[in-house]
């Protein structure tokens, strides 16, 4: 397994099949460290299950998945998770059992640092309550950088869903990923939403954090996105900068002749 | 905060005056009491599976079952010490508990409720069939008063100390863990497993844990029983032993330790207060299951402390949070 | 090993098959429609036995006892699913199971209360002495049970096969939002799905009343079988359930008549872990999902 040292995700000929019929077939692509990558393609086109294969929450087939030096394509959700891979979900997954607040939803995502169990609750009290509170205290950071510190004690259900999205952007950046993945984070937010959005990813890429993002919102893509992957039906059908993919034939056609891509959603 | 504190010891010194006050007229108040002790340990630990880590368990049962009759069966045949024999019940529950909940909690639902079904249906069945161990459905007669540093527990007023002195350590621990990060991370696995592995939680060893935690709670209530009662009848633990707790844990409040508790106490206590007629005890329960379940959501507990808080009694919501 | 015992544990496979296989598809009607396996299923069975008893033992000519007492049943259950059912359907799956467990309460009080804790039998539904086979006793009363459990199950496929409201009640279980944009009525459906479900328990219980005793609580066995039999068959399809239902009547006829009667418990649960480890087995592969069916 040869590893370009600049990247931090490699997918090599991944293929997934549901009852006969390839989700995502023989897609191979990596992923630069440092950089925000997209993920486009028409609906269905497959993107949502590369994800879930790169988290670990489905697995592929066949074909290879290596995120740094590891090779994770058959590697439980909670390992991947503690390699440094975080995410969100295009259907929100917030955590709302036993009135959780926003505030508990940010502090889980620490952890995969801390690895709490039953044994440190109940032997290493002074340890775990100390954790606690930086716990605390990090998750105050991250939710003001989202702009969300006041509904820390809110459920999240009572937010609009703009920012239920930026509580599971925060829940997953608190766990320090070295890769975000994000799936269609733009989707339903209004375009001061996604102008704020858009400002945040850039301030997420500063820190130098390695984003993967699907996303049908074309401002986000050409604006943010230094490298596009462009998938249809299972395939990859094109890959480039912003400006290769824009004038690509092939991209153009996959959206039905629409000389502006991605106005069909 | 300090309302909460002085609520709890308060309690404390409640239970600790109890025998000499108002139990004092006679053993009966004392007994009464370490039965409830022991209920309240079993909703206690059931709550913490099903209310906060949110796997439906029927087969809490088997689990009382296996630490009655390791103390009984150990401290009756083998002359153990009952120390002795319920820390090997609690043992021998924690390792099957292990074993069994590893496989066991990779079902959800209806299954998971089936599969633990099973679990207490086959220890049953087990109990009654081992007969030249467990003395079959005659029973297992002759369980000493239980014995901890050379004094032997014969009265009921110093066995409801020590009774009582276990349902504040097995309550304080249910409280470590659920107002820890562990306790977080159960409401994780709780609403959603698939979204919790990708924060880095194991699920399943999380889940198995928590199963054996629970388990080992029910073992020394069992044990406790044992040494109470002095006889042991399979048919007290059964499914429908299991169904029980389960009604106790969802009347009180699921998903508040103090709900579960109160749940246990209260089904305990009404055949009691109200003298009821026993035949009336299924009919009534299960109506007022319907009645709590159907109006209130939170559970006796969850009404209980609304009318606190409209008395300015137990603080306000926003702090109240999740650290019940 | 005796060829009649063989038949005789056979005979035996039959009723507790038809039973099962009865109580498997009552609460495969019930789940399909509703997504609810309903804790409170048993009820019906002995509420449908005992309440025929009770007829008959007025004098009220049998047969119609057995309508009336389906009838009864029918009502019940869809009382049930409108009043108590359906408040909690939108809440957690642990308050669900735990409003079955609590009507199965309710029930059984007041199934105690109604008719004590006496055993009842009733009379067999015709005279004759048992059909004698080598050596094993067919009791009449089987041919009986095995007859309306197939006239039972029979109905039930002309229903849902041939009728409109048939196909339109398994056109909303496959797709309630479908259904209900071409007119369905999502509640109409989940009502006669509960009724239908707690005919048949009535059902079972009454065919097989004149071969035991049965007192308040003797519906909780007959309906965990049902559970294991569902489990066995994946609440996929209500054939499969039938199988399932008689696969585990002979499989508890031969543990009892070959193991011992104690240890057929422990076998017949011990299958239905193996299977629901299998099936968690199968459903892993496939991808995530919480409901776990």
């Amino acid at each position: 397994m040869t590893t370009n040292g600049n990247d931090i995700l490699r997918l090599k000929n991944v293929t997934k099949t549901f009852s006969g019929v390839a989700a995502v077939n023989d897609v191979s692509f990596n992923v630069n460290k440092g950089i925000i990558k997209a993920l486009i393609g028409p609906n269905g086109a497959g993107k949502t299950t590369l994800l879930n294969m790169i988290s670990g929450l489905l697995e592929p087939d066949s074909g290879y998945i290596y995120f740094e030096a590891d090779t994770i394509s058959h590697s439980p959700p909670h390992e991947i998770a503690r390699c440094g891979i975080g995410r969100t979900f295009q259907l929100l997954r917030l955590f709302t059992a036993n009135n959780a607040t926003v505030l508990d939803n940010v502090m889980l995502g620490a952890n995969n640092k801390l690895k709490p169990n039953i044994l440190k609750s109940l032997f290493l009290r002074a340890q775990t309550n100390k954790a606690e509170k930086s716990t605390r205290e990090a998750a105050f950071e991250i939710l003001k950088l989202v702009g969300l510190e006041n509904a820390a004690y809110l459920s999240p259900l009572t937010l609009s869903f703009g920012s239920q999205r930026m509580v599971e952007l925060a829940r997953a950046l608190m766990s320090q990923p070295k890769l975000l993945l994000l799936d269609e984070p733009a989707s339903g937010l209004n375009d001061a939403e996604v102008d704020e959005f858009m400002e945040t990813l850039l301030t997420i890429k500063e820190k130098g954090v390695t984003i993967l993002l699907i996303e049908h919102n074309m401002k986000v893509v050409m604006n943010l996105a230094d490298d596009i992957t462009v998938i249809d039906f299972g395939e990859k059908i094109a890959e480039g900068n912003p400006h290769k993919i824009a004038n690509d034939p092939e991209v153009i056609r996959a959206y039905l002749g629409d000389d502006h891509i991605g106005e069909r959603d | 905060m300090m309302k909460r504190r002085i609520i709890s010891i308060a309690a404390l010194l409640f239970l600790a005056l109890y025998p000499v006050t108002f139990g004092g007229s006679s053993p009966y108040h004392s007994a009464i009491m370490i039965v409830l002790g022991i209920y309240v340990i079993l909703a206690i630990s059931l709550d913490l599976l099903v209310g906060f880590a949110g796997q439906i368990s029927l087969g809490h049962a088997a689990f009382y079952a296996i630490g009655a009759y390791a103390s009984g069966i150990l401290t009756v045949t083998y002359n153990m010490s009952p120390v002795g024999a319920m820390l090997v019940g609690l043992s021998l529950s924690g390792v099957i508990a292990a074993f069994i909940g590893w496989s066991v909690l990779k079902l959800r639902g209806y299954y998971l409720a089936m599969a633990t079904m099973g679990l207490a249906a086959i220890t049953h069945t087990l109990i009654i069939g081992m007969q030249s161990l467990t003395g079959g459905a005659s029973g297992l007669r002759d369980v000493p008063p239980f014995r901890i540093f050379g004094i032997s527990m014969d009265s009921y007023v110093h066995y409801y100390y020590f009774v009582w002195a276990m349902v504040v350590l097995v309550i304080v621990c249910c409280l470590a863990i659920i107002r820890s990060p562990m306790g977080r991370t159960l409401m994780a696995i709780h609403s959603d497993e698939a979204a919790a592995s990708t924060l880095g939680i194991n699920c399943a060893f999380q889940k198995t844990s928590t199963f054996v935690a629970s388990s080992m709670f029910a073992s020394l209530a069992g044990s406790l029983y044992a040494h109470y009662m002095g006889f042991l009848a399979p048919d007290d633990f059964s499914i429908f032993t299991s169904v029980h707790i389960l009604v106790m844990v969802f009347l009180g409040g699921v998903g508040t330790i103090y709900g579960a508790a109160f749940g246990a106490m209260f089904l305990k206590l009404l055949p009691e207060l109200t003298h009821t007629f026993q035949d009336y005890e299924l009919l009534g329960n299960g109506l007022i299951l319907i009645v709590v379940l159907v109006f209130m959501p939170k559970g006796l507990w969850g009404v209980i402390t609304a009318v606190g808080r409209k008395l300015k009694l137990t603080g306000d919501a926003i702090s109240e949070g999740n650290s019940e | 090993m005796d060829i009649s015992q063989i038949i005789q544990f056979t005979f035996s496979g039959l009723t507790l098959g038809s039973i099962y296989a009865l109580m498997a598809v009552s609460l495969s009607i019930v789940y399909k429609v509703s997504r609810v396996i309903s804790f409170a299923q048993g009820e019906f069975f002995v509420f449908g036995a005992l309440t025929m008893i009770t007829l008959t033992g007025i004098g009220v000519w049998a047969p119609l006892a057995f309508a009336l007492s389906v009838l009864m049943a029918a009502l019940l259950g869809s009382i049930i699913e409108q009043a108590l059912i359906r408040p909690v359907l939108k809440t957690t799956l642990g308050t669900v199971i735990t409003m079955t467990i609590a009507i199965s309460l309710a029930l059984r009080g007041l199934a105690l209360l109604l008719w004590g804790r006496g055993s009842h039998t009733s009379a067999t539904f015709s005279s004759g002495e048992p059909i004698r086979i080598l050596d094993a006793a067919l009791q009449i009363q089987v041919l009986w049970i095995v007859g309306v459990t197939g006239a039972a199950l029979l109905l039930i496929w002309l229903f849902f096969e041939k009728t409109m409201l048939g196909i339109a009640i398994r056109a909303s279980a496959d797709n309630p939002v479908g259904a209900s944009l071409v007119g369905i009525s999502i509640r109409k459906v989940n009502l006669l799905a509960w009724s239908w479900g707690s005919g048949l328990g009535a059902v079972a219980g009454m065919v097989v009343a004149p071969l035991y005793f049965l007192q308040y609580g003797s519906g909780v066995l007959p309906m965990v079988n049902g559970f294991i039999a569902i489990a066995i068959s994946g609440l996929k399809s209500i054939p499969a359930a039938v199988v399932a239902g008689f696969f585990l009547g002979f499989v508890e006829a031969y543990s009892i008549g070959f193991v011992s009667s104690q240890f057929s418990e422990v076998i017949v649960f011990t299958v239905l872990i193996v299977v629901l480890q299998i099936r968690s087995k199968a459903a892993s592969g496939a991808g995530f999902d919480e409901k776990g069916m």
